[in-house]
């Protein structure tokens, strides 16, 4: 029984990491132990156990394998006796006890995870076709998308760093915004809203994927911080959540959009902190890095811009953060401004250029979504109505349209790895020039 | 979705006709008419109450709420209409639901806490070893295809509260009638508004005079609302009833325009009197032999 604290679970169909070589033979040893592997367990079937009615091989051809996290792998298939189509088929792994995989209970997030996307329909949030529960393992089998956002922001850095046209951008956001009102209104909280998480399809639609942390929000028995403590990869985490908030709300999921509205337009992470480790005790430590990530560009929060601070419970530790630099060397007021203008320079954002522009409007958007206090920050429902998309033009429901560049192709590869240990690290991004610190940053404790 | 009942998976998979649900239960029967005439088992809804009753046993010790039985008791509801009670241990089907509740609901107990408190209760029907439950959970996920998230009542009787003005001792006797309807069909049968404004009718029609305070069941009122209680709720139908005083006269105006579907609301009704009248043939102990029996002899346990 797997009761650690493993280290961060990528989205599910996010980017794979390493760029192997694709053999014949290696797709066929990777098929093989997948095979072997169903075979050994039902084997192991007693009469009077659970056999699933649906078997995955039967109905699924497995090409090859786009990720793995904590939660299992991710595997690309298609669709076999005339059921068309490319799907991602995202496996559970199931715990072990010696050698001999055992039934012992499923996470919560798993369970979380299964009913939010047996619930869910909406055309910005990732589609779920079907989910087979056979020889201990789950399978969910989503839709496969050919792209998400952390691939397509990287691919602009390649060869050099190029922006994403404004029209795409606004067309993302705009889809982004839209799938997570449907979640919040349905009382969702996606709580890991990060570039991984948010799926491209190849005709250019925004699905929001990995609800493995989602959660539902009304009336909850237990207050929403007991049940895993800090969620949120870091560089998305809202002020409030570091700041030890115990009864956060949507707003969570507005901050990350933020975060990712400005690395649309940057292609860096704005707020690139370092995570605080737990302690042995497992108290959650005061994220002191990231949140003066933050500050240096938002400033230091005063009771004016979020009357609430005074209440937090690392209140105190933000005041001791502030005292410990010299006056100077803490931003009283916000950068976000120059920030922006900087941004727009760099990458050749303006009404003159190809690239287009998301000029003051966006600016005003990204300050709204990126409010510190959770109170009055914008919500899904107001930031789609905002100038921004308001103004300009209409959006396309296809973030590509007009956009002459092709991304490429979510990597899938060959090699074979035992699948059941699933022990390779979740979102590390190799080859990438942020990768140093992902891996340690996107880490975040699971209940 | 979560918020929106109308798109849910219960209204669209988990809702039955009450000819449906019957003819689900004479296929079982006329697949294994052996078993059925070998093991009698007592009325469904007197099951119903000793799986409630056990529920509750379970759930004593950890810090679960009522809805997460609820939804337990439903998980089961659902899992029986899928399979044959006489193909399964009924004890280890309660330990998996109440299992699986408790993390839907967010209230998450450990496998091995629940197999450990399930062996103290039942320890000739529970193995030591949480394999067992942990299979039975793939088993009734699967019946259930995923589709986990239940509504309740409970919430839309918060609501009516302050529409209606309902006073504490009201909500008290609406949320028994509430728990109550999950020991009969009617959480398969009606969505979970018309149990809740069924609930707040029989708990403002049929408020008992005397304190007696109704804990876990609103049994006591069975009797009132046999004597006196059909006639007005015939009343209910016909908007323009003179008879009833004010209080009730007020909700009969608010039914007449919330647009809830009476006839429903009066069938679920119905079907709770009888509830109340099938208990009083209620025996934990025939319950207890009849189940320990057919899982004995067909080694369900094992």
């Amino acid at each position: 029984m797997s009761l650690t604290n493993p280290p961060s679970s990528s989205g599910p169909l996010s980017a794979t990491t390493r760029p192997t070589a694709a053999t014949v033979s290696q797709s066929l040893s990777l098929k093989r132990s997948l095979q072997a592997a169903v075979e050994e367990n039902s084997r192991r079937q007693t009469g009077t156990g659970y056999t699933s009615k649906v078997r995955v091989r039967d109905k699924y051809h497995i090409v090859g394998f786009i990720s793995s996290g904590t939660y299992g792998r991710v595997y690309k298939a298609l669709g076999r006796n005339g059921q068309g189509g490319e799907f991602a088929i995202k496996k559970f792994k199931p715990d072990k006890e010696g050698d001999i995989i055992q039934y012992t209970g499923l996470s919560q997030s798993a369970i979380r995870e299964m009913a939010l996307c047996s619930e869910l329909d909406h055309a910005n949030v990732v589609q779920l076709a079907e989910i087979i529960l056979e020889d201990k393992c789950i399978f969910m089998v989503f839709e496969y998308t050919e792209h998400d956002l952390l691939q397509i922001i990287h691919h602009h850095t390649q060869p050099q760093r190029h922006p994403i046209p404004a029209t795409m951008v606004r067309s993302i956001l705009f889809q982004l915004l839209n799938g997570l009102l449907y979640l919040h209104t349905n009382w969702v909280l996606h709580r890991d809203l990060k570039p991984a998480n948010i799926l491209v399809t190849s005709s250019g639609a925004i699905r929001i994927g990995d609800l493995g942390l989602a959660r539902l929000f009304y009336k909850p028995l237990n207050s929403l911080f007991s049940g895993d403590k800090v969620v949120v990869t870091i560089w998305y985490r809202a002020p409030e959540l570091l700041m030890g908030s115990r009864h956060y709300t949507p707003a969570v999921d507005l901050w990350a959009v933020g975060c990712i509205f400005a690395e649309l337009l940057s292609l860096r992470p704005i707020f690139k902190g370092e995570e605080a480790k737990m302690d042995s005790k497992k108290t959650v430590p005061f994220q002191r890095n990231q949140m003066m990530k933050i500050i240096d560009i938002m400033g230091l929060p005063n009771k004016e811009n979020w009357p609430g601070i005074v209440h937090m419970p690392e209140f105190n530790q933000l005041q001791s953060l502030a005292m410990s630099r010299a006056p100077n060397h803490i931003s009283r007021t916000s950068n976000l401004g120059s920030w922006y203008q900087n941004c727009l320079k760099n990458g050749g954002y303006s009404p003159a250029s190809s690239v287009g522009t998301p000029g003051d409007d966006g600016f005003d958007l990204l300050s709204r979504l990126l409010d510190y206090d959770p109170t009055t920050r914008i919500t899904a429902q107001e930031a789609l109505e905002h100038p921004y998309f308001k103004n300009g033009g209409p959006i396309s429901a296809n973030c590509f349209e007009g956009f002459e560049g092709k991304y490429p192709h979510r990597r899938i590869t060959h090699d074979d790895n035992d699948i059941r240990t699933g022990s390779l690290p979740g979102t590390k991004r190799s080859g990438l020039p942020d990768d140093s610190l992902m891996g340690r940053a996107a880490k975040r404790l699971k209940e | 979705m979560a918020a929106n009942y109308w798109a849910s998976t219960q209204r669209r998979h988990w809702l039955f006709t009450r000819e449906r649900l019957a003819e689900i239960r004479e296929s079982f029967k006329e697949k294994d008419k052996a078993a059925h005439s070998q093991f009698p088992l007592p009325d469904q809804r007197l099951l119903n109450i000793y799986f409630n009753q056990q529920l509750i046993k379970l759930g004593k010790r950890m810090a679960t709420r009522q809805q997460a039985l609820a939804t337990a008791q439903v998980y089961i509801k659902r899992y029986y209409t899928k399979n044959e009670i006489r193909n399964t241990n009924p004890y280890l089907v309660l330990t998996t639901a109440f299992y699986l509740a408790c993390k839907m609901e967010e209230c998450p107990q450990h496998i091995r806490f629940v197999v450990g408190e399930a062996r103290g209760l039942w320890p000739e029907f529970i193995a030591p070893d949480v394999s067992k439950v942990g299979e039975c959970e793939f088993s009734l996920i699967s019946e259930m295809q995923a589709q986990m998230i239940v509504h309740h009542p409970y919430r839309t009787l918060s609501e009516l509260q302050p529409e209606l003005s309902l006073t504490s001792d009201e909500i008290a006797l609406a949320w028994s009638v509430i728990n109550d309807h999950y020991l009969t069909d009617l959480s398969l049968l009606y969505p979970p508004h018309v149990i809740a404004v069924m609930a707040v009718i029989v708990a403002v029609v049929f408020k008992p005079s005397s304190q007696t305070g109704f804990h876990g069941s609103a049994a006591p009122i069975a009797g009132a609302m046999r004597d006196g209680g059909m006639n007005i709720l015939a009343a209910l139908g016909d908007k323009g009833g003179a008879g009833p005083p004010p209080r009730i006269q007020k909700l009969i105006a608010w039914l007449a325009e919330s647009e809830v579907d009476i006839k429903a609301v009066i069938e679920s009704t119905q079907e709770l009197v009888s509830l109340y009248e099938v208990w009083e043939q209620y025996s934990e102990k025939n319950c207890k032999e009849l189940l320990g029996r057919l899982v004995k002899s067909k080694s369900l346990d094992k």
